[in-house]
């Protein structure tokens, strides 16, 4: 059949107005179906009109970027966004990339400022690509904070504020952590992203902790891989080529989860291997209730949704006078003494159940 | 019969309508007609739906999805067409800026350091069709161990990190952080690989190696050269995209592209026409594929279509334009064979 479309590929190209018309139709009809499938329900909404207090407004929309959407640890920002936008009567879209891929944030908010969206919050996951975008997007009215990870200081971005945990600072409260315990020999720390701003940080702080201590300890990074199960494969297969060391410590959620379960396969604790890391993924809490996880570090990711789209809505809301401010989310450790309060029921707070519940 | 004396004036209208008839026909007469149809019809809907989806904005971030993609479904058309497949363009997409960074830093001077760079994805691309051609490894399993060592490669040279752009001053405009530099680029390309599919006689030689290997080498038909030579320009055109790519986002990371740039490439060959039995493709098919998908990336992104949701709703569009398209394809053959 493609030898005869090549060979008649010459062929005078006469048309009827009726074969035309059925091609169009059909493009029509293909149309139509993109369009049933690209219906309403599958767009967050929210009513119009005001919330609580606040006077009737529209239905603002707001924008999230994100480096790694489908990533269980932003479950539960994204209940927080659903939540703050069931009370204050707006909607938000949550978009961005699957895979930390950087252009397609940045072609993201592009798009987010062609639709003329009303806020747009972003992880800035990359020291330079987000200042033009983000800089556009202040050029268009719209206003633009970050969330989880933020910009290098100095502030070149004109991002308005930043929402989330002071990165390097918990790094550094990380490597605290970790002088207490460790005091020679070496430490790795797994990181899933090496380079990138949401979690590179907390690599820096931990290294520059144990090396201002002046103890006798090596650090060495660990690239796990952004793919969550290869991160597993990839921390048993050091630990394998480094039976020695002292400390094993994570500074995303992934690597965290991989240095658990590894901790629980050999047996860290009875071979004087200390661990941590960051993020509550179920893993790596019940191997700390288990007593084979040293700590790991809440960072609040509801509160990373939450926080942000208020502070878009008061802006919008005060015509620009409740100008958006940097916000911590906190840094709180979970060791064996608290863990409990995270796993004695599931919470939409953490993201295990998306059920309101009043936790008591 | 009318009773309208025959003048020159009505002559001549009805010569102008047969010759409008004509000439929409030839357009709609073409294999890359349907796929137009669905793009043209993609862009009124999210139009009509949002408002303000035609704008100067985005048509600007329209043409910044497509572009890069765009370069790289040239290259694997050819290969396609040929018989074969490259997966590993999304790695080179992601290595050659790379070498491009190096090279600059080491104050080579920019034209230099390009050749350089680009003839590292030429290179990459010498080895797939080599040890296709004279290993006889099957392109997909040649390509697929390409692509996870220069994955690793990439990792290793950069420490995984990303870096900024190489620093070459008002080139950059040229070669991609000008808003539109990098579609012209593609629409360059384009016409240069439609002029040698078509112009030249190594475009029928890749038709005639895919449709028939045999009879192509009967016919005297160098078939490694046509493959190798296909695989070199495919790795070129890989690295060049990236190039571009990286001075548009004005960052390079080792992450970026990969399996994703590759298969949306890949689908908007074959979403434009290509066959991937090989024997058959347009150029111009796969860049109005990837328009078109570049169409309901950021179409759905402008309606506010949440991840989640996102992947299924593009899967599904995607099926309903391939089933379209090919429904329209056969109605061409069924024409063109009356």
């Amino acid at each position: 059949m493609d030898e005869v479309e090549l060979d008649k590929a010459k062929a005078t190209p006469g048309l009827s107005r009726r074969q035309f018309l059925t091609r169009t139709a059909m493009g029509g009809a293909g149309l139509a179906g993109v369009g049933l499938l690209a219906t309403p329900a599958n767009v967050i909404k929210a009513a119009t009109g005001g919330g609580g207090n606040f006077p009737t407004h529209p239905n603002w929309k707001f924008t999230f970027v994100n480096h790694v959407t489908t990533n269980p640890f932003f479950v539960p920002t994204t209940y927080a966004l659903q939540d703050a936008c069931s009370v204050l009567k707006v909607s938000y879209q949550w978009t961005g990339s699957t895979s930390s891929n950087v252009t397609n944030m940045v072609d993201s908010i592009n798009t987010a400022v062609s639709a003329g969206v009303d806020g747009i919050a972003t992880s800035i996951v990359d020291p330079t690509a987000f200042d033009a975008p983000i800089a556009n997007a202040l050029k268009a009215g719209i206003p633009v904070v970050s969330y989880n990870a933020d910009a290098p200081t100095p502030l070149v971005n004109q991002r308005m504020a930043y929402i989330g945990q002071d990165l390097y600072a918990s790094g550094q409260a990380m490597g605290d952590q970790i002088l207490k315990v460790v005091k020679e020999g070496l430490v790795a720390i797994g990181i899933a992203t090496p380079g990138q701003l949401n979690i590179q940080p907390r690599f820096d702080g931990a290294q520059a902790q144990i090396k201002a201590s002046g103890l006798p300890i090596t650090v060495e990074l660990v690239n796990t891989s952004a793919s969550v199960p290869n991160e597993l494969s990839i921390v048993e297969a050091y630990y394998l080529g480094h039976t020695t060391m002292k400390g094993f410590y994570a500074v995303d959620a992934g690597s965290g989860e991989g240095i658990a379960e590894t901790s629980r396969k050999y047996n860290f604790p009875s071979k004087g291997i200390h661990t941590g890391g960051f993020d509550l993924l179920p893993v790596t809490l019940t191997a700390i209730k288990d007593g084979f996880f040293g700590f790991t570090i809440d960072q609040q990711p509801y509160l990373q949704g939450f926080y942000p789209l208020v502070q878009l809505f008061l802006y919008k809301l005060s015509g620009g006078l409740m100008f958006p401010c940097d916000t911590s989310t906190g840094l709180k450790f979970v060791t064996k003494s608290n863990v409990g309060l995270y796993l004695k029921g599931k919470s939409r707070f953490e993201g295990s159940t998306s059920k309101e519940l009043l936790i008591k | 019969m009318s009773s309208e004396p025959v003048t020159t004036t009505r002559l001549q209208r009805g010569t102008g309508w047969a010759r409008l008839r004509k000439l929409v026909g030839s357009v709609v007469g073409r294999r890359e007609a349907g796929i137009l149809v669905v793009a043209v019809a993609l862009t009124i809907y999210f139009q009509i739906i949002t408002g303000r989806f035609i704008s100067g904005s985005n048509f600007i971030t329209v043409t910044q999805l497509t572009a890069a993609t765009a370069i790289i479904a040239c290259g694997e058309v050819l290969l396609l067409i040929c018989g074969e497949i490259d997966l590993s363009v999304g790695n080179t997409f992601a290595l050659v800026p790379f070498i491009l960074l190096f090279c600059t830093q080491a104050d080579m001077p920019l034209p230099l350091a390009m050749i350089v760079s680009l003839a590292v994805g030429g290179v990459i691309g010498f080895i797939n069709g080599c040890v296709t051609v004279f290993l006889k490894v099957p392109s997909f399993v040649a390509t697929l161990g390409m692509l996870f060592l220069l994955n690793g490669l990439t990792l290793t040279i950069t420490n995984g990190y990303p870096s900024a752009a190489p620093t070459v001053g008002q080139a950059s405009v040229v070669l991609g952080s000008a808003p539109a530099s990098e579609i012209l680029w593609a629409v360059g390309i384009l016409i240069l690989m439609q002029l040698l599919l078509t112009r030249t006689r190594f475009g029928p030689h890749v038709i005639a190696v895919g449709g028939n290997m045999m009879g192509a080498r009967e016919s005297g038909v160098s078939v490694p050269f046509v493959k190798i030579a296909s695989f070199v320009m495919a790795g070129v055109l890989a690295g060049f995209a990236g190039i571009l790519d990286s001075f548009r986002v004005g960052s390079i990371d080792p992450l970026q592209g990969g399996t994703e740039i590759m298969f949306m490439a890949v689908a908007g060959a074959v979403i434009g026409g290509t066959a991937l039995t090989g024997g058959s493709g347009t150029v111009v098919g796969a860049f109005l594929g990837v328009v078109v998908l570049s169409l309901l990336n950021d179409g759905f992104t402008f309606i506010g279509i949440s991840a989640f949701a996102f992947d299924i709703i593009l899967g599904g569009a995607i099926l309903v334009v391939m089933v379209v398209n090919v429904y329209l394809g056969r109605l061409r053959i069924r024409r063109l064979s009356q």
